[in-house]
């Protein structure tokens, strides 16, 4: 029997005009691992708080949902506490108690277990998840990825059947997500528990899926084996692509991209096998490579890094920020954390600025805009030094910064009243803040938004709010915190856009990030940051060329035949070259 | 000795006891002294708080133990001595009244009692750590322990999210804006930003307990405490003396009348018997404590 059956399942919010989910139905086997991805605002959490009794929004609903063969509404409270596992996106909203070891034993105390068994659960759940060494800690001294793993565990403690994550990794780095993903994974394949996943981060998840489903507009477009998804989304030709294709791991695009346009594909004993993995995808090239001839190119010989440092400094006229010999630590006692930092950023670039957790990335945003004031060493921003008596100049049109979490900038109950906020000392008439509004809510895409409350916004439209805020300060310099995260790939490219149209008009902006798919792609500089300091600098193709591991998957990919090669694009472009060129 | 310098704090051995141990201990310890107006039992607890909060908190103990009890000594000798006028030695007049020896001498061991009261309280706070807090609230019900375990979840979250609302808006250019009304405009926005993400995600929150089960009835409250032997040992110990020092404090023998002649204590067999029994009473923490330490020098 399927362990969740939803049966023509319609719902619509209350002041809704369109229904949020049009008759969806399908089946998840016991122990399957299921995917769920879509645009943000498609309809993905309304379907999967449908699957959990108590989480079920306010609305009108069709259609069933049965947990086992019976309804979930008539669920006993207690089978649906302890059976059914539901894992949000916020880390931090979802912790309740102030200890760790308490927070595991929360849903047992619910369901009223006595301290000897809570006590043996919650030991086997902690060696589990390898939480051992901070069993005794209080969760504010945890990290994001930390704090989501015990979200899991919180949840894996009370023994659930189905497990159902919504967006669980979208407010998590790259290196935390993955830990997190593989421990699902772990918890499917050792445990038998049935997994409903919702995510934008594809890469991992499609080799982890037994199956995959695309939700577009409250429907379900797509229901399959992850392989076959491709041919689903990629149809025969561009224009004919959907745009969740985006969205899918780089080896899947290529792939899709490549047998369109006639490439041959991956022949595993005969037969057609499409590529999921990064292995996969070289093993296919490795075979087109060889049918054609082309060779290979040690990729060692560049260093890539090296020679970019000297040509970055060729260029200083027209630099807008110029940090030089930068030393911050937070404390007299704790250690550097910035380490005589030297970095210059040119007027009307768009600068990534990459590295793993806790290297001062953050910091250096900080020390750029003034909110920590560095032991020595000097900033210069647009030719004025960043020290307390320049602020004033500093703020006014010329340097701004979005933060990590959009909400520290709401204040407004309504979209256009946020924006309306952002010129309160702007000194416009009010047709012209008006005009500039409008303008706004049309390049941020949010004007069908407009008298929705900012909080009930989606986090990718929020994102995108409190950019739109930021830009209506109208800066020279902006500087971002992680601006994609939580996004969905559609809206990276919409992003991506924005910000290319701001650079072009003269905006610098200066990113700090870690995502590296989309530094890859649209930045003009990339520089990786490490121990204090800038270890190298370059252009996207030759920083990622002289890199081996910190690098995208299309990269890793081809970059035995074609080193430069960032993008999917180019190296679908490629393999499709190779072959055409030999015919 | 080296223990006084920085502190023994929650590492203390006896604040690794068993709550029920380090409540009952404080009930006693703290009781008896607010029911004991004499010289001989408020000088013994005196010393043993000062021992203890300085074996706990080491020398910043001496400062706000100073700080905290000094001001409370002087007022109270001060009003006693000036506005109560009973007692038989007339030492001089004020103004008309009478100012006796019995009422300053009185006014001192109240002081002394009320400052004693403070520095056990003080090595309360230290040995009673968060988690034994909720323990005990949790014991009496689930529900207390829980709330109290979220109030501690929340202070610390609540001031992280308030530093990064300060943070985006000074993003935003909006610490320059000059001007007191601007300024406050600032921090009122400030708060309320605060305050509606907190609701927001308090939403978040209740949904988490609630897909946990929360609300099923038959809540129970999980602990990581166990009463070892030791607990046990010092529990009896704890309640003999300190049952025999109640005793003392119901019979009237641990006060001593001030007015209008100061009435010495009779150090008959009971007497002695109740006051040893308060001496160890008051001295099993340090006794355990320093038995700990030695422990870990061998």
């Amino acid at each position: 029997m399927a362990a969740i059956e939803v049966k023509d399942l319609s719902f619509k919010y209350p002041a809704a005009e369109r229904k949020a989910l049009d008759q969806v139905s399908f089946e998840v086997e016991q122990s399957e691992f299921v995917v769920l991805c879509g645009k943000s605002g498609c309809g993905k959490s309304t379907l999967l708080r449908h699957l959990k009794k108590n989480l079920v929004p306010y609305g009108e609903v069709s259609g069933k949902v049965l947990y086992g063969g019976k309804e979930t509404g008539e669920l006993d409270d207690r089978v649906n506490a302890s059976q059914i596992g539901f894992v949000q996106q916020n880390p931090d909203n979802q912790l309740v108690t102030d200890k760790v070891w308490h927070e595991l034993a929360f849903g047992l105390e619910s369901l009223g277990l006595d301290n000897q068994s809570i006590k043996r659960r919650v030991a086997e759940m902690a060696s589990f998840f390898d939480i051992q060494t901070w069993f005794r800690k209080n969760v504010s001294e945890l990290s994001g990825g930390q704090k989501q793993l015990l979200n899991l565990a919180s949840v894996m403690v009370m023994q659930p059947k189905v497990l159902i994550l919504d967006e669980p990794t979208s407010q998590l780095d790259p290196i935390a997500a993955t830990e997190f993903l593989k421990t699902v994974y772990r918890i499917n394949r050792e445990l038998g528990t049935t997994v409903i996943i919702s995510e934008h981060r594809l890469e991992e998840l499609f080799t982890m899926a037994d199956k995959v489903m695309v939700m577009d507009k409250g429907r379900i477009i797509a229901c399959d084996e992850p392989w076959n998804i491709g041919r689903y989304l990629g149809g025969s030709s561009i224009e004919e692509r959907h745009p969740m294709f985006y969205g899918m791991p780089s080896v899947m695009k290529i792939y899709s991209a490549c047998r369109a346009a006639g490439v041959p594909g991956f022949m595993r004993k005969d037969r057609e096998f499409s590529p999921l993995t990064i292995r996969e995808g070289r093993l296919w090239l490795e075979q087109i490579a060889e049918a054609n001839n082309v060779p290979e190119v040690d990729s060692s010989i560049l260093h890539g890094g090296d020679k970019v440092r000297q040509n970055s400094t060729k260029n200083d006229a027209d630099e807008i920020i110029n940090i030089k010999n930068l030393w911050f630590r937070y404390n007299k006692d704790s250690g550097d954390v910035l380490r005589g930092l030297n970095v210059s950023v040119r007027r009307g670039e768009l600068f990534c600025l990459m590295g793993g957790n806790g290297v001062g990335k953050s910091t250096t945003l900080k020390a750029i805009s003034g909110n920590i004031t560095a032991q020595s060493g000097s900033i210069t921003v647009d030719g004025l030094k960043v020290k307390k008596d320049n602020f004033k100049e500093l703020f006014h049109n010329r340097l701004a910064m979005l933060p990590q979490n959009p909400q520290a900038l709401f204040t407004e109950i309504t979209v256009e009243e946020e924006l309306l906020e952002a010129l309160y000392y702007s000194g416009f008439s009010d047709e012209e803040k008006a005009g500039r509004i409008e303008e706004m809510l049309d390049r941020m895409e949010i004007s069908h938004l407009r008298k929705s409350h900012p909080y009930d916004l989606s986090g990718g439209e929020q994102q995108r709010l409190a950019l739109g805020k930021i830009l209506l300060l109208e800066p020279k310099i902006l500087l971002l915190d992680e601006p994609t995260k939580g996004l969905d790939p559609f809206f990276k490219i919409t992003l991506a856009q924005v910000l290319k149209k701001l650079t072009e008009d003269g905006v610098t902006i200066f990113m700090v990030s870690h995502d590296v798919e989309f530094c890859a792609e649209y930045a003009d500089r990339c520089a990786m940051f490490f121990d204090g300091d800038i270890v190298s600098v370059g252009s996207p193709k030759e920083f990622f060329a002289g890199n081996n591991f910190y690098t995208t998957s299309a990269n890793r990919i081809a970059r035995k035949w074609l080193p430069e090669a960032v993008t999917w694009e180019e190296v679908a472009a490629w393999a499709e070259q190779v072959t055409t060129g030999s015919n | 000795m080296k223990i006084f310098k920085d502190g023994l704090g929650e590492g203390s051995t006896f604040a690794g006891y068993h709550p029920a141990v380090n409540l009952i201990f404080f009930i006693f310890a703290i009781g008896i002294t607010m029911f004991s107006m004499s010289p001989a039992f408020l000088a013994v607890t005196l010393v043993f708080s000062w021992v203890y909060s300085l074996m706990l908190s080491g020398r910043k103990a001496v400062k706000t133990n100073l700080l905290f009890t000094v001001p409370v000594i002087i007022i109270m000798a001060l009003i006693n001595t000036l506005f109560n006028h009973n007692g038989a030695t007339v030492l001089f007049y004020l103004a008309g009244n009478r100012i006796t020896l019995e009422a300053f001498i009185s006014g001192v061991v109240g002081a002394l009692l009320l400052s004693s009261v403070i520095i056990w309280f003080g090595c309360f706070n230290v040995i009673m750590s968060s988690d034994k807090l909720i323990y005990i609230f949790g014991k009496a019900a689930p529900v207390l322990g829980l709330t109290l375990s979220m109030v501690f979840r929340f202070i610390p979250l609540l001031k992280s999210r308030f530093k990064e609302i300060h943070l985006g808006q000074r993003c935003m250019g909006r610490h320059v804006e000059g001007g007191r009304m601007a300024r406050l405009r600032q921090s009122v926005k400030e708060v309320s930003i605060l305050i509606s993400w907190s609701l927001e995600a308090a939403i978040e929150t209740s949904d988490s307990m609630e897909a946990r089960g929360y609300g099923l009835p038959g809540r129970t409250s999980f602990h990581l405490f166990r009463m070892k032997p030791e607990d046990w040992k010092a529990l009896a110990a704890i309640g003999a003396t300190g049952l025999a020092g109640t005793a003392g404090c119901i019979m009237g023998r641990t006060s001593i009348n001030f007015y209008p002649q100061i009435v010495p204590m009779q150090w008959d067999a009971v007497m002695i018997v109740i006051f040893t029994a308060y001496c160890l009473l008051l001295s099993i923490p340090i006794i355990i404590d320093i038995t700990g330490e030695r422990k870990w020098q061998q």
